[in-house]
């Protein structure tokens, strides 16, 4: 589903951020990268959004190259990926219910759609009874359900997840994890890029450590090793 | 693209605007004044050019005649000055024509009455107009010539050159000095008015990434910025044609005060006779402006 071949990222001359970096990941699968701060795991994770291009290699998502989307096909690329930020990155003029409305509402959707969707995510992810609060009248580890919410209302094959429990608390960050498990289990892939021990260790799934832009080591059931 | 977006990227326009109401309000005003100063000096510059050209109009030379010159030899010349490519009207003023603009020009009776039908020492003369005044120099040097020293008692050009040479060099000065303080005011509105917009949208910089975080395209985060800019241009024009009759009003007795009725008259005329030409004018420069801003200032969050 995705391959990233021979990628490597240069900053400038001399900043040499990602090198030669090859791998593959299944459908259905949840994978955790790890490594420490300035690694190359926000890097990655810029690529596979198409935030960044990289300077050599490919990404294929789904047989096609990113590396090589224009920009005006950029737009229709993100729909079909998931991304969710350790900021959150709510619109702090809209409410719950209209945080996520607004995804599906750039992509054209018919208002039926919308009123369908919306409810059903957020019930999902427990957010229903907090619909019509304003971003900043609810917690951290809410908001990041919310903004869970928007990244899968339009039903991405794949989840991008940066830092998704930087902000919150080990209880309110356990239960994001725990509501990316079960989202993984509905056959959706989830990529979650954290430096989070206790999370990775726990999770037991597969686990791609980076480490001076290129990978450490990649374990299937693997735990947190530096 | 569908009713539906169409909708959405206006209200989303509009929603925009009422929530950032202060910036907004703020890029209104610069706008406001940016289209006041445009009309402003746009409208000076017309009137200034009206008037140079009115003086312009007035400028002319006449040739008297002695009045041993025949009617033959003063046709003659007229003719010949009239064929001149850079004459634009010849015209004969007899000795009565001359009586009579003498008895309507003066006042004092006793020495009016010392010029009389029988008694007439007025000459007769040829006015002459040029289609640019500044040839008025070649046409008095064509008339000085030896040819027609004999029959040709005076040249005014000679004692006006002066008045006339200076009044051509402060007619040019204006008109050029308006439109160079029009071009200047007129760039400086328009920075003022981009960096305004420009701030408005650098504050919503987070709002334009989330956007294109969940996948909007470039025609959706553009638009509503663009109905945004062409509100700022729409609502701006309004308040400066209120501003602008408002300012008439106030300086309606200054301007009689000092210039005279008739010029203020003449002013209000203007105003009330273009009424719909600066409205116009305004309402094109201003959603032309907003526009063209918002587009400018958003180009850049737009780069991947």
């Amino acid at each position: 589903m995705i391959e990233v071949i021979g990628v490597s990222k240069t900053y400038g001359e001399k900043i040499l951020a990602l090198t030669n970096i090859n791998l593959k990941i299944e459908k259905g699968e949840f994978v955790s990268i790890v490594g420490p701060s300035g690694a190359g795991k926000s890097t990655l994770v810029k690529m596979l959004i198409c935030e960044e291009k990289p300077t050599a290699g490919k990404i294929l998502i789904a047989g096609r190259n990113i590396v090589q989307l224009k920009s005006n096909e950029l737009p229709y690329f993100r729909r079909k990926i998931g991304v969710v930020f350790q900021d959150f990155k709510l619109l702090p003029q809209k409410t719950v219910y209209e945080n996520v409305a607004f995804a599906l509402e750039v992509c054209d959707a018919d208002p039926q759609e919308i009123s369908d969707k919306v409810p059903r995510i957020l019930d999902l992810v427990g957010m229903l009874k907090r619909k019509d609060n304003y971003p900043d009248e609810i917690s951290g580890g809410e908001r990041q359900r919310v903004s869970i919410a928007r990244s899968l209302v339009h039903s991405p094959k794949i989840l991008i997840a940066d830092e998704p429990t930087g902000n919150l608390d080990p209880v309110n960050a356990w239960e994001i994890i725990e509501l990316l498990d079960r989202i993984n289990q509905r056959g959706t892939i989830v990529i979650l890029a954290t430096h989070n021990k206790v999370i990775v260790d726990r999770l037991k799934r597969r686990v791609i450590l980076i480490k001076n832009g290129q990978i450490g080591s990649d374990k299937y059931r693997g735990g947190y090793v530096i | 693209m569908n009713w539906i977006s169409i909708k959405r990227i206006t209200n989303l326009g509009l929603t925009n605007f009422w929530r950032n109401r202060w910036l907004s309000l703020a890029s209104t005003l610069v706008m406001t004044l940016t289209l006041l100063i445009i009309s402003l000096f746009v409208v000076m510059t017309i009137v200034i050019g009206k008037t140079t050209d009115r003086i312009k109009a007035k400028m002319d030379i006449t040739v008297y005649f002695k009045d041993s010159a025949t009617t033959d030899e003063i046709s003659d010349i007229q003719q010949k000055l009239a064929a001149r490519s850079d004459v634009k009207e010849v015209r004969y003023i007899s000795k009565e024509e001359a009586l009579q603009i003498w008895n309507e020009k003066q006042k004092n009776q006793r020495i009016r009455e010392l010029v009389t039908t029988d008694e007439n020492p007025l000459p007769r003369s040829l006015a002459v107009k040029a289609i640019d005044p500044s040839n008025l120099n070649n046409i008095a040097d064509y008339l000085s010539s030896d040819d027609f020293r004999s029959i040709i008692h005076k040249i005014s050009y000679e004692e006006n050159k002066q008045i006339i040479d200076k009044l051509l060099a402060i007619t040019s000065f204006i008109k050029k000095l308006g439109t160079f303080f029009s071009i200047i005011f007129i760039i400086m509105s328009i920075l003022v008015i981009l960096n305004t917009i420009r701030l408005t949208i650098f504050t919503r910089k987070q709002e334009i990434e989330i956007m294109r975080l969940v996948g909007a395209s470039d025609r959706f985060i553009k638009v509503p910025f663009i109905v945004e800019g062409a509100l700022y241009g729409f609502l701006a024009c309004i308040l400066a044609m209120l501003l602008l009759w408002i300012g008439i009003g106030l300086i309606t007795p200054l301007t009689n005060q000092y210039l005279g009725e008739t010029v203020s008259q003449n002013m209000r005329n203007f105003f009330a006779g273009h009424f719909g030409l600066i409205l116009l004018l305004q309402f094109l420069v201003g959603i032309l402006v907003g526009i063209g801003c918002s587009l400018f200032s958003i180009r850049k969050y737009l780069k991947v």
